[in-house]
């Protein structure tokens, strides 16, 4: 018999609770629920899931509130759901240390792939130590070389430049995952430059360049606008 | 409060830069002129400015009061020395006078006038939204109902497959109700403050890659081409926006283009403004519809497309109002080689793009 991930759902809505729960246990997943904060946050000390889908939402606190608690004791991934569609909202979600963000409504499928992408990342986190990447990263015909530093296109070197392969590396390292601009910003050019995204975005124009057929129909780097950038999984 | 500062010390600039420039041609007149009865005239003039260029009445009085003053004191004799029992005195205070109350009066009325003609178009803009907007709700809502209690009353009597095709129904119609609320947010969006919205440089190939990864969730059967200049362009927009202008279009292509099975987007940048096309191989759009495809009320018109619950016009009106937000148009024909054509054009600063 195989361990079952365990998911913690925070959702104050019955009929939503009851589509996470059917859903999800269809897939194969260990399901526990919480109405409220205060339920969601003894759950995440006492149950310890493996992930946690929490709505922004709840009757008695913001969502953010606990999500802020459980980033100063844990990097247990946290997939935010909410209705709120503002970019803002997104963007200060994962910048206070959400894995993922999803917006109502959304599908199963995109639920599903969401919640195989953030366990995945708490495993790999796990195992590799913080910072130095090595080996090799595969999605499709993109290869990056963590070893060399370089980024192939179908074998061939694409010829990025310094900053760009800093770029393209760090959205490998959380491949699937939503990048803000100011995460990168800050990563690749340091916590003193100002945060007009502009250079980023740059950036991410001559690497389109040299890494996608057509820039407008990207097949490795996508754009959450407003957001940032997310590259595909590795496969 | 801000704002309200802002104006205050714009009035007090538009007030002083008036009434300095009068001072300094009738100065420079003097050298030239030996008679002095231009003088006033040239104050009467400096007054109706200030009055037509600032808000309210207070600045057109402050000013014309202190032109009867300048006149008396600095250019006629003796000069520098207020004399208020010169000839005519009085008459020419209260010409001033007179002058900067009634351009003041005409100024604001025609401020006001403007004003309330956007109000009520903005009303009119919401009428129009909410009418299309109940309509395209209530179709698919008592699609939902119907299926869905169709499925529990009936359950032990209906084959599998009925039950699936009914469950799919509530699925599309539940995706289309989405289409509906996404569309209606953009439209708080704009209209929550005075039509205002908040533009960022963005760069073109983005935003559309961005809504037909969007466009190909919802429908991966459609083949999707775009078309783009090399150089990579940065339009200031509301990307958000635009990029729901984009998924409109090309989603009007597929649900309304019936034969269309391929979809084209053509971005082309002429000086100054970025074009942006969507065309499809479809059955192109009626004659007679493309006269008011814009005006959002399409159904009051078109019996077929009023039962069927699914006309573009809330998707396309707000397209327009998106597009019109940012000072840009839209226009809509039918491609001679068959299929529509939908495009619209935003304003952009030229040799922007090119900076890089």
């Amino acid at each position: 018999m195989d361990i079952k991930d365990r998911v913690l759902v925070v959702e104050d809505d019955k009929s939503i609770r009851n589509f996470f729960r059917t859903v999800l246990e269809a897939n194969n997943y260990d399901v526990i629920m919480a109405d409220t904060g205060t339920e969601a946050y003894s759950l995440i000390t006492s149950r310890c899931p493996d992930v946690v889908i929490l709505d922004l939402g709840l009757p008695d606190m913001d969502g953010m509130k606990i999500l802020k608690n459980v980033r100063e004791w844990s990097s247990m991934p946290v997939i935010v759901v909410s209705a709120r569609t503002h970019e803002r909202d997104k963007v200060e979600a994962l910048d206070m240390g959400a894995d993922d963000y999803i917006t109502k409504p959304f599908g199963t499928s995109e639920l599903l792939a969401r919640l195989r992408t953030a366990i995945r990342h708490a495993r790999a986190a796990c195992l590799a130590p913080e910072g130095v990447q090595t080996g090799i990263f595969r999605s499709g015909g993109l290869v990056i070389d963590y070893d060399k530093h370089r980024v192939f296109i179908e074998e061939k070197d694409v010829g990025l430049t310094q900053n760009e392969y800093k770029i393209v590396s760090l959205l490998g390292r959380y491949a699937g995952k939503v990048l803000t601009y100011d995460f990168i910003i800050k990563e690749i050019w340091g916590p003193n430059m100002k945060t007009d995204n502009r250079i980023l975005r740059v950036n991410m124009a001559n690497i389109r360049r040299k890494i996608e057929k057509n820039p407008a129909q990207p097949e490795y780097i996508f754009t959450e606008v407003g957001v940032g950038y997310r590259i595909v999984d590795s496969n | 409060m801000k704002k309200k500062r802002n104006s205050l010390k714009s009035n007090c600039l538009v007030t002083a830069g008036v009434l300095g420039s009068a001072t300094v041609v009738a100065f420079l007149l003097q050298q030239f002129v030996t008679t002095n009865t231009h003088v006033p005239l040239l104050f009467i003039l400096a007054v109706l400015f200030v009055s037509r260029f600032t808000e309210g009445y207070v600045y057109g009085i402050v000013a014309s009061m202190i032109a009867v003053a300048e006149v008396n004191f600095v250019f006629t004799y003796p000069y520098y020395v207020m004399n208020f029992s010169l000839t005519g005195y009085p008459l020419t205070f209260v010409v001033m006078l007179a002058v900067s109350v009634s351009v003041s009066t005409l100024t604001t009325q025609t401020k006001r006038q403007e004003e309330i003609r956007l109000e009520v178009e903005k009303e009119k803009m919401r009428g129009n939204l909410l009418r299309a907007v109940s309509h395209d709700i209530r179709t698919p809502l008592t699609s939902i109902v119907g299926s869905a209690s169709g499925i529990l009353d009936n359950r032990s009597i209906l084959p599998e497959e009925k039950i699936l095709e009914l469950v799919e129904d509530i699925r599309d119609e539940a995706q289309w109700l989405i289409r509906i609320v996404e569309n209606l947010l953009s439209v708080t969006r704009i209209n929550g403050d005075n039509a205002h919205i908040n533009t960022d440089d963005e760069i073109v190939e983005e935003i559309v890659g961005s809504a037909v990864a969007k466009f190909q969730k919802r429908f991966p059967e459609m083949g999707v081409e775009v078309l783009m200049p090399e150089e990579f362009l940065m339009v200031p927009m509301d990307g958000i926006l635009i990029e729901q202008v984009i998924v409109n279009l090309l989603e009007n292509s597929a649900l309304h283009g019936k034969t269309a099975t391929q979809t084209r987007i053509v971005v082309a940048n002429e000086p100054g403004r970025l074009i942006v096309a969507v065309e499809d191989n479809g059955e192109g759009i009626k004659e007679n519809v493309l006269p008011v495809i814009f005006e959002g009320s399409l159904q009051s018109r078109e019996g077929e497309e009023y039962d069927s619950g699914r006309n573009m016009g809330i998707g396309l009106s707000v397209c327009m109002s998106i597009v019109k937000a940012h000072k840009g148009d839209m226009r809509a024909e039918n491609k001679p080689a068959g299929g529509a054509s939908v495009s619209f054009w935003l304003p952009m600063e030229e040799n922007k793009s090119d900076g890089y």
